[in-house]
């Protein structure tokens, strides 16, 4: 490996290729958006999947083990945690459905699926303030 | 046409359709949990427990963890599938992805199926 790149010309040329990985410079269309945002909170539902048995594990088990997991479930920080995790459950779900009405053909054009998407995610979004309300009220 | 696309030679239109197939199942459930929730509100042990009693909602349960296990199974394969180029390190994280999946099916379905567990 050492050799052949002292050797070959075309190995320097190809170092300072530029390569454009800066993720802020890209703006996605809001299709792309929530397609990404689809597959993020996929990812974190599934990491948090043994967290979640856990604690259903403990509140089933015992009325002392219920309170806990209801007093850890009540502290601020955590309710912060779980309103993150709602929204990502809200986002997928609805992005989810809007992928299901496609493979059926409806909203399919440019136009309607600009306008799905933006409807997708006011749709995750005003879940979770309704979840925060409920939480805090 | 449709049955020729889903025999073995098409592996991904079948992984395509379990994909679906699964994410109806699994909305489909989470909308009787959410009416379920705000119909019975559980807010103590003893209602906590009711609220898991009826057999046909463990069996949903069980159904949402299968489906669930089956849906991530495809979606984060696609995820390695798509950011992990490396051949072996994707292999090794695939068999960690199958064993926890597996680990979750059974513990899930020792909660929801088992008498002792609730």
């Amino acid at each position: 490996m050492q050799e052949n790149e002292t050797q070959s010309s075309c190995h320097c040329k190809a170092k300072t290729r530029p390569k454009n990985l800066n993720l802020f410079t890209i703006r996605l269309p809001i299709n792309a958006l929530v397609s990404i945002l689809h597959r993020a909170t996929g990812c974190i539902l599934f990491l948090v999947l043994p967290i979640i048995l856990l604690l259903l594990q403990l509140a089933l088990s015992s009325a002392v083990h219920f309170e806990m997991v209801v007093s850890i479930l009540d502290s601020p920080f955590i309710k912060l945690m779980l309103l993150g995790l709602a929204w990502a459950f809200f986002h997928h779900f609805f992005a989810g459905v809007r992928h299901l009405a496609m493979d059926v053909h409806w909203m399919t054009t440019l136009m309607k699926a600009r306008y799905t998407s933006k409807v997708v995610l006011v749709l995750g979004v005003l879940a979770t303030l309704v979840l925060a309300v409920k939480l805090w009220a | 046409m449709i049955t020729k696309l889903l025999t073995k030679r098409y592996p991904g239109m079948r992984a395509w359709l379990m994909q679906r197939l699964t994410a109806l199942i699994m909305a489909v459930y989470s909308v009787i949990l959410f009416i379920r929730i705000l119909v019975l509100q559980p807010d103590s042990y003893e209602a906590f427990l009711g609220f898991f009693q009826p057999s046909w909602f463990r069996i949903a349960n069980w159904l949402f963890w299968i489906s669930l296990s089956i849906h991530a199974w495809l979606g984060i394969r696609d995820v390695f599938k798509d950011y992990v180029p490396n051949m072996q390190v994707r292999s090794i994280l695939l068999k960690i992805l199958v064993v926890l999946l597996w680990v979750y099916i059974a513990w899930a379905s020792w909660m929801f199926l088992s008498k002792q567990a609730a």
